[in-house]
């Protein structure tokens, strides 16, 4: 708040008000205009504080009515925490699913997918932004225009492909495509820009092919851009609902938030089993995120600098 | 061309790369899970749109572009059209000038502005359709904490969901709550990188804090902006989950999002001809946007 | 169990039916086998709730009694198994019997893929025979089609007046009103509070994501929503006139919140925020554990005499099972007198059978749900286009005249919706 008051003054004094004449005048302008801004930014900081707050009380309430039995909750909803506790919305969830099982899936599922995404955009984004090739726009284009596709213009027909795959219920037909994204190949592609030109020359004055040029040079110094892509994607398929209940139809080979989403959309006035429901799905990810706080944030603020 | 370690294998390579260039190789995984699992199935619903594609069926009617004609004559999807505009317009902006406003406030790093950005981009993290569930819930007439919280303050609260006035606001700002995290991260990294002495010109200067601004920070973090912004549009245009798990497109269709109406025909009522139809419209619409935000989005590239 | 507030299908289902509606190869039937001279049946079930070990009970006294058929019941979420059943039984991998759905409509998919076993050939009056003549008439209408029999009621459920007995005493009603007139003088005086935001509602409609309530009030005063001839109903001058008086009620008495879904509308009554409500047998253990001082009674008559709706879950048989004549004989115990008195007493839910009026009263809430079954109707019974018909035309229209939209014009439009849907010709 310091530094404000610095630049307010300061620029109080570069222009000083034409009304006001003497010392006295102008130092009272100038408190004044300090204390509006002082209040101005005081409010602003209430404003926010209490925006981070709304940001954070849901999870909190959904965690408590986990865990509170239904007389508890109508009594009094606007207490954030249960005063009698039950196991009982908890215990409805574990009973009703194979837990290990969906979260192996699951892991499987994000993991695998994320790594070979990880390797296929980079190859793309490689040739897109280091080597030169007919088509190289067009293909650019293509790419960017799949990200604007919404997944339900495309669910049935990759149904039928799937089928004829025989991958249904698999963990290929899981994976595989999901295995690249438009948006992993255009971080990544912006990414690889930013690295400078010498590294290609210097290495191709080793000897060095394109295969050599991508793995040795261009991946570990995009390592930064790397580290963020794996995080959104693996939180993006994570938290993937349609796309697993599509190919599979078999709840041992389900996703953790897939087959908790369809458990928490039938259960109804059980306040309690829907929301420990909801609470397990989100809790990986978020013991994830306070753990990696920083990698996190980084990897998403990393995705919108050049 | 110094070392000489792999006499065999070199020239082959340059040999085989006057005749191939191998960035095809590089590309190739990628185009081919694209042209497979999306390209394809693109043009696959263009051709099922022509037709009356009932699941179940053994053959399927060609019907021309019968099913676009009804489509433009219905009246149920000129309304998930603009409830589709209406939320993307109002989510995006509000997204993003929320998100601008909160890094800039949260632009010096203090242990609690760290706490805050930590806050703001929770939500973040969450699925779409847990957040539904979890804002539908909270704003429950009867056991929602947001009444009980504005009952104890003496105000009466709406029936948010139930009111065909309030649920697409309701809807909007929920979705505006769930990714303004992001877009306050990605400001304020760009923010962060905006050089100091900038500001220390534009102040001598005699620019104030609103001036600064206006004439250093966001000619900055125009390219930020744009790409918070054409991600936004397409989020919002491909609105789904948080409908679903919200309303139902209810009450009365006021929530109900063009995909949502797809998603209604195709796989509830099992009219696949008419569903691709649908998919399609909205296709050369997303389209149509993108390839204006693609023009702008270049600019960038450029460097 | 809320498995009947779910008439929106959820995505999952959608998807699996489309799936199974695709898939047309049969490969062989896994899941049911044959060791020593004992059959050995698989059967998948959406009973969840806690009504469960009511079935299970039933199916260990069948394997009791059939030392050589033994049948396993497996359960799952009703999503699961609308996402599973239709792949995995057009594809003859499926279990031998199976509820597919809490919706009778359901029944039509699977047919229409050849999926399921027509009844038929067991049906009789015979100890080992389906009793089909048994079962509440609309009930066989509705597992009926194109002359054959294709399902049997895994369960049977009426809908009844739920009552807060501490808020009828609160305002010195003694009795649950039997008269819809008495209905309606009871809501508005257990509707306490502000105009418009009301502390207490004199009763908690639903009517989205519900087993509906509203065609109830329609039939209560001689109203429909189809004829006999498949055409709409909705705007005959009984039905206008029954959603007139009860949707004034709501818009300006405010004897209910508007919109609420089927859940809300339970936490309203759970919450003691709803003096009544109108529901099903699934919904009694909820209200109790809530700690409401609970009643149930008849839904009050109206001008039509006495009805209400019923629901039932449809219990069908694997087209492709290597045991048909077993799988046909469980069908048959499950539906015997013996099975269905037991599995009343047990469950609280009614027999699915209308000759056994007497032998269940021994539970007084029990015996509401089964009194009203000669006069309970089903919701669209027998629509191939039912699903359609509820969630694009009635539910929104309900939603509509709640808001005070004119309701005669309100109808003449849902009506002409649902000619065109049925394809009835006379409008």
């Amino acid at each position: 708040m310091s530094t404000e008051t610095v630049t307010s003054l300061r620029a109080t004094g570069a222009r000083p008000p034409r009304r006001a004449r003497g010392t006295g005048g102008r130092a009272t302008a100038v408190r004044a205009a300090g204390a509006a801004t002082r209040a101005g930014a005081a409010l602003s900081w209430v404003v926010i504080g209490v925006g981070g707050l709304a940001m954070l009380v849901p999870f909190l309430w959904m965690l408590g009515v986990a865990f509170r039995t239904s007389p508890d909750l109508y009594a009094d909803p606007a207490r954030l925490w249960p005063v009698h506790w039950t196991l009982h919305g908890v215990r409805a969830v574990v009973d009703q699913l194979p837990f290990g099982q969906l979260i192996l899936n699951t892991f499987v599922f994000a993991g695998g997918a994320t790594l070979l995404l990880l390797l296929f955009d980079s190859m793309t984004a490689f040739a897109l932004s280091r080597l030169r090739f007919r088509g190289q726009n067009a293909v650019f284009v293509l790419i960017l225009a799949t990200l604007m596709v919404p997944f339900q213009v495309t669910v049935v027909p990759v149904f039928l492909t799937l089928f004829h795959l025989g991958w249904l219920n698999s963990y290929q037909g899981l994976i595989i495509p999901r295995a690249t994204s438009a948006l992993g190949i255009f971080l990544l592609r912006q990414a690889f820009l930013s690295l400078p030109r010498e590294l290609d020359d210097a290495s191709r004055i080793d000897g060095a092919g394109n295969l050599t040029l991508y793995w040795r040079i261009i991946l570990p110094n995009a390592k930064p851009a790397l580290a963020s892509l794996f995080i959104i994607q693996f939180a993006a398929l994570w938290n993937d609902f349609l796309w697993p209940l599509v190919v599979t139809n078999d709840v041992h080979m389900q996703t953790l938030p897939a087959a908790l989403t369809l458990f928490s959309s039938q259960s109804g006035v059980d306040h309690a089993a829907l929301m420990a429901g909801a609470a397990i799905s989100l809790a990986p990810l978020a013991i994830a995120f306070i753990a990696l706080q920083r990698y996190f944030v980084q990897g998403v603020a990393n995705s919108g600098i050049k | 061309m110094t070392t000489n370690r792999i006499p065999t294998a070199q020239p082959a390579r340059r040999r085989s790369a006057r005749r191939f260039n191998s960035a095809y190789l590089f590309i190739a995984p990628s185009l081919v899970l694209i042209a497979v699992f999306i390209a394809e199935p693109i043009v696959q619903s263009g051709w099922m749109s022509l037709h009356d594609w009932m699941v179940g069926e053994s053959s399927h009617r060609f019907v021309g572009f019968a099913n676009y004609t009804r489509l433009f004559h219905d009246s149920r999807f000129w309304n998930a059209l603009r409830v589709t505009v209406v939320y993307t317009l109002v989510v995006s902006v509000g997204q993003v000038v929320l998100g601008l406003a909160i890094a800039s406030r949260l632009r010096r790093t203090t242990w609690y502005s760290t706490l805050l950005r930590t806050a703001y981009f929770f939500p973040f993290i969450a699925s779409l359709v847990v957040v539904g569930i979890i804002w539908k819930f909270l704003l429950d007439p009867q056991v929602g904490l947001v009444d009980a919280w504005l009952a104890a303050v003496g105000v009466s609260p709406p029936a948010w969901l139930q009111s065909t006035a309030l649920a697409l606001p309701t809807v909007m700002a929920v979705g505006i709550w769930k990714n303004v995290g992001f877009t306050m991260i990605v400001l304020l990294a760009s923010m962060q990188q905006v050089p100091r002495d900038l500001y220390e010109a534009a102040a001598l200067d005699g620019a104030g804090a609103w001036r600064q601004f206006r004439n250093v920070t966001l000619p900055a973090l125009r390219p930020a902006l744009l790409f918070t912004t054409v991600i936004a549009t397409v989020n919002g245009l491909q609105l789904f989950d948080l409908v679903f798990s919200m309303t139902s497109g209810g009450p009365i269709f006021h929530t109900e999002s063009v995909v949502m109406y797809l998603y209604q025909k195709g796989f509830v009522e099992f009219q696949m001809g008419y569903a691709s139809a649908i998919a399609w419209v909205l296709f050369v619409i997303i389209l149509g946007i993108s390839a204006v935000q693609l023009r702008v989005l270049r600019y960038r590239d450029v460097d | 169990m809320l498995f009947a507030h779910r008439r929106a299908v959820p995505v999952a289902a959608a998807i699996a039916a489309i799936a199974a509606l695709l898939l047309t190869t049969a490969c062989g039937n896994g899941s049911s086998g044959s060791s020593g001279g004992v059959v050995h049946l698989s059967m998948l079930t959406g009973f969840t709730g806690p009504d469960e070990p009511s079935y299970q009970t039933l199916v260990k006294e069948f394997n009791d009694t059939h030392p050589d058929i033994q049948v396993t019941m497996t359960v799952e979420p009703w999503a699961t198994v609308g996402q599973k059943l239709p792949a995995s039984w057009a594809t003859g991998q499926g279990p031998d019997l199976a509820t597919p759905s809490s919706d009778p409509g359901s029944i039509f998919s699977y047919i229409k893929t050849n999926s399921v076993l027509p009844l038929d050939p067991a049906v009789g009056s015979g100890a080992d025979q389906i009793d089909s003549a048994a079962f509440p008439p609309s009930v066989k209408a509705a597992f009926t089609v194109g002359g054959k029999l294709y399902a049997v009621p895994a369960n049977m459920a009426t809908l009844a007046l739920y009552y807060n007995k501490d808020m009828f005493a609160a305002a010195g009603i003694s009795t649950p009103p039997t008269t819809e007139d008495d209905l309606i003088a009871d809501a508005k005086k257990l509707t306490i509070g502000a105009a418009g935001k009301p502390s207490q509602y004199g009763i908690s409609l639903a009517d989205n994501n519900t087993i509906q309530m509203w065609p109830v009030l329609q039939w209560m005063s001689g109203g429909d929503i189809l004829d006999s001839n498949n055409c709409a109903a909705v705007n005959s001058a009984a039905s206008v006139s029954a959603l007139t008086t009860w949707s004034q009620l709501v818009a300006k008495d405010h004897i209910s919140p508007v919109g609420q879904a089927g859940a809300d509308a339970d936490t309203l009554f759970a919450s003691k925020k709803a003096a009544m409500e109108i529901n099903g047998p699934w919904a009694a253990a909820g209200f109790k554990s809530a700690g409401i001082n609970l009643g149930i009674a008849q839904v009050p008559v109206g001008s039509a005499g006495p009805v209400t709706l019923a629901s039932t879950v449809p219990l069908m048989i694997e087209r492709t099972t290597k045991h048909p004549a077993q799988a046909k004989t469980f069908l048959a115990w499950y539906t015997s007198k013996t099975a269905q008195e037991k599995f009343s007493q047990v469950s609280g839910f009614p027999p699915a059978r209308t000759d056994l009026g007497n032998s269940t009263a021994g539970d007084p809430a029990v015996s509401v749900f089964a009194q009203a079954l000669p006069h309970a109707k089903l919701y669209l019974a027998g629509q191939s286009v039912a699903s359609q018909i509820d969630s694009d035309v009635y539910v929104p229209f309900i939603q509509k005249i709640e808001r005070g939209a004119g309701v005669q014009s309100a109808a003449d439009d849902a009506a002409k919706q649902i000619n065109k849907l049925t394809g009835c010709k006379q409008n």
